[in-house]
């Protein structure tokens, strides 16, 4: 029983962390229908950017924590503004390819200016042991990190359904030809949903950098498995991101637990082919509507 | 702006035209590296070591080859710890740059996709720290300057059972790695045959992070021991999950271990561990005093047992290369097979008609954040 707890906490830091990239995936898609490959990079450039105020400004975590939402939400920013709004009315390959290169820049700009060794963020998080029972034994910042990522998804749910930039976002998604005749400024959205997506990207970031560790080519593997999740949820859906999220992280740590080690990517690759066949645009996506 | 793109091109290409050529009476000497990547520290070491003997041996006038002293030029480049670029760095050094022979690559998944390259250019490749033995198996021009695996392997699991007193142990390693898979098997097949009992054993991925479903799998079984052969970039993480999952067992490593960033990432949470090694950084033997003193000196830092080991494969093949007297791959070749009792910083090493050397190892324990001599095992 406690090694099921365990293996359900193991799980849901996991997912918190999947579920904090994919929603950049997600939302992103929503409002230009571009999967921006490069959002795995700027979830490690978010760990870095984390790893160095945490480390040369020893900055405590409440402060560290903002700021790197604040700068990687800057750096997402600029990218679109740099490389992609120019491409927004091009085919649509050359945006993904754009992203692509971006993502690889990025990698290799982190790796010559802080060097390509694996390295960890300070421990800031409270890593108190909690025992309960005969064996269940609970690092503290485990808990920390999946109630204030469950946190940051609340607050983005409000957000996007209560605010009126939240409401144009979701306005932009459902038709961006209209929009700009409604008197919406098309540009200020796109901005500030790369800001958001990166924001979050960052805080998932500076969680995986406490739980796990960081190196320059993090991005690229994590960025696929949140993409993942993000199709599974259904892309474009903010619901869907997290359920999607939660759920691969689910599969891949009982698998291992359960089955074996070695059959988890094997496994949980071949239930999202399994779940896709079933339903085609996600679970909680809208199926495509082709006008006629 | 379409005719400054062409411009553009033609430069580039005209760039990597005029770069190819240069040529000189150096004796070139190809260095594979995983300079970036992974283990890209271990990289630096192996640079490091490389560049010191390049200097010694240019400071000393050479390698003499009958009446004439020819100046060695290491040609480094980086395979970044992928055996795919590794082909692509042996097929450049061999046939771009001409290559005299080949040091490297470190990493056994890496050497081995060197290995076939070297073999059939017919040029002498010494891997120092390669000790898969599948590297060197029926090959006639590759050659290690470390022990192997199925050795390593014995040693560790009579260290458990007759030094640790553990009945039960536990295993968590990277499959998708030679070096790792290898080990674990025969740490797996010796400690059975030694009446151990193996309770997990467990897998996970290269760049994996997350090892904490598998380490509650193995704590659910309460093991006495826990064997992780895996690279020091990975360790710590594994190190450091498993206390935070409240597992009690002694932790074991390979030589995989051995580099600085291990105790700089672990920190406290490696007290206690050990692993066996190449040579112990406190021992006492002159080569390895001289060397470890040299190497401080010029880098302010202590050398892993991959720097030892790359400077004794270069003083191996320097050797090799006066002993041939002809600037040839094929004498070089035979001289390597035919070295008796060199006395390296890591051990003497002779070789007895197959690539690798007879060697022993040492077994390391982390006291006070220092690697520690424990014991040493001959074979």
């Amino acid at each position: 029983m406690e090694i099921i707890i365990q293996q359900l906490l193991n799980a849901a830091q996991l997912g918190a962390v999947y579920s904090l990239i994919a929603l950049g995936y997600t939302m992103v898609y929503g409002v230009l229908r571009l999967i921006n490959f490069a959002h795995g990079d700027i979830f490690m450039v978010g760990a870095f950017i984390g790893f160095m105020l945490a480390t040369t400004l020893n900055m405590p975590l409440v402060l560290m924590m903002p700021l790197t939402m604040l700068l990687t939400a800057l750096v997402g920013v600029a990218i679109e503004r740099v490389a992609y709004r120019k491409l927004r009315d091009a085919q649509r390959v050359s945006l993904v390819i754009t992203a692509l290169g971006v993502g690889i820049f990025l990698e290799n700009f982190v790796r010559i200016v802080v060097g390509p060794q694996t390295r960890q963020l300070p421990a800031q998080l409270p890593d108190s042991v909690l025992k309960f029972g005969s064996g269940l034994i609970i690092t503290e910042d485990k808990i920390w990190i999946i109630l204030i990522s469950l946190a940051l998804m609340i607050i983005l749910w409000l957000f996007v359904q209560k605010t009126l930039m939240g409401t144009a976002m979701r306005a932009v998604a459902d038709n961006s030809e209209v929009i700009p005749l409604m008197g919406i400024n098309l540009n200020r959205v796109i901005a500030v949903t790369f800001a958001i997506g990166s924001a979050l990207a960052a805080a998932g970031g500076v969680f995986y950098g406490q739980a796990y560790s960081i190196d320059p080519y993090m991005g690229i593997d994590l960025g696929w498995k949140a993409f993942i999740a993000a199709v599974i949820g259904g892309i474009g859906s903010i619901e869907g991101a997290v359920l999607g999220s939660f759920m691969l992280a689910g599969v891949e740590v009982f698998t291992v637990a359960y089955l074996s080690s070695n059959l988890k990517n094997g496994i949980a690759f071949g239930l999202l082919i399994l779940l896709l066949l079933i339903w085609p645009s996600g679970i909680m996506g809208k199926p495509l509507l082709k006008k006629v | 702006m379409r005719k400054l793109g062409f411009l553009l091109l033609a430069l580039v290409l005209l760039t990597f035209a005029v770069s190819g050529c240069g040529s000189s009476n150096e004796l070139k000497i190809g260095v594979s590296a995983p300079l970036t990547g992974d283990i890209s520290a271990l990289g630096q070491s192996t640079k490091n070591a490389a560049l010191l003997a390049q200097e010694e041996i240019n400071a000393a006038g050479g390698i003499k080859i009958g009446d004439k002293s020819y100046p060695v030029k290491f040609i480094i480049e980086d395979d970044e710890n992928k055996p795919e670029s590794t082909a692509t760095v042996f097929q450049k050094l061999i046939n771009q740059d001409k290559v005299l022979a080949i040091i490297g690559s470190q990493s056994s998944k890496c050497s081995n996709a060197g290995a076939p390259i070297a073999e059939s250019a017919k040029i002498p490749q010494i891997s120092p720290w390669s000790t898969n033995p599948n590297v060197t198996k029926d090959r006639s021009y590759v050659f290690r300057a470390c022990f192997i695996d199925p050795f390593q392997g014995k040693v560790v699991a009579s260290f458990a059972k007759d030094k640790l007193k553990a009945k039960t142990a536990a295993v968590l390693y990277d499959v998708a790695s030679d070096y790792n898979k290898g080990i674990a098997e025969v740490f797996r097949d010796e400690f059975i045959k030694a009446g151990g009992q193996i309770v997990a054993f467990e897998t996970y991925m290269t760049k994996d992070t997350d090892f904490s479903a598998q380490l509650t799998k193995i704590k659910g079984t309460n093991p006495d021991m826990l064997f992780l052969p895996n690279y020091f970039n990975e360790v710590p993480l594994q190190v450091q999950q498993a206390q935070k999952l409240g597992l009690t067992a002694k932790i074991v490593g390979s030589d995989g271990w051995d580099n600085p960033e291990l105790l700089k990432m672990g920190g406290p949470a490696m007290e206690g561990t050990y692993f066996t090694n190449h040579y112990s950084p406190d021992s006492d033997r002159p080569a390895s005093k001289d060397f470890i003193a040299k190497y401080q000196k010029k880098y302010n830092m202590m050398p892993d047992a991959a720097a030892a080991l790359t400077y004794d494969a270069a003083y191996l093949l320097f050797q090799a290369i006066e002993k041939a007297g002809k600037v040839d791959p094929a004498a070089i070749r035979d001289a390597i097979a035919t070295t008796k009792d060199f006395s390296g910083v890591t051990g003497d090493i002779t070789y007895n008609g197959s690539g690798d050397p007879v060697k022993g190892s040492v077994i390391i324990k982390i006291e006070n954040g220092k690697f520690v001599f424990d014991s040493a095992v001959n074979p």
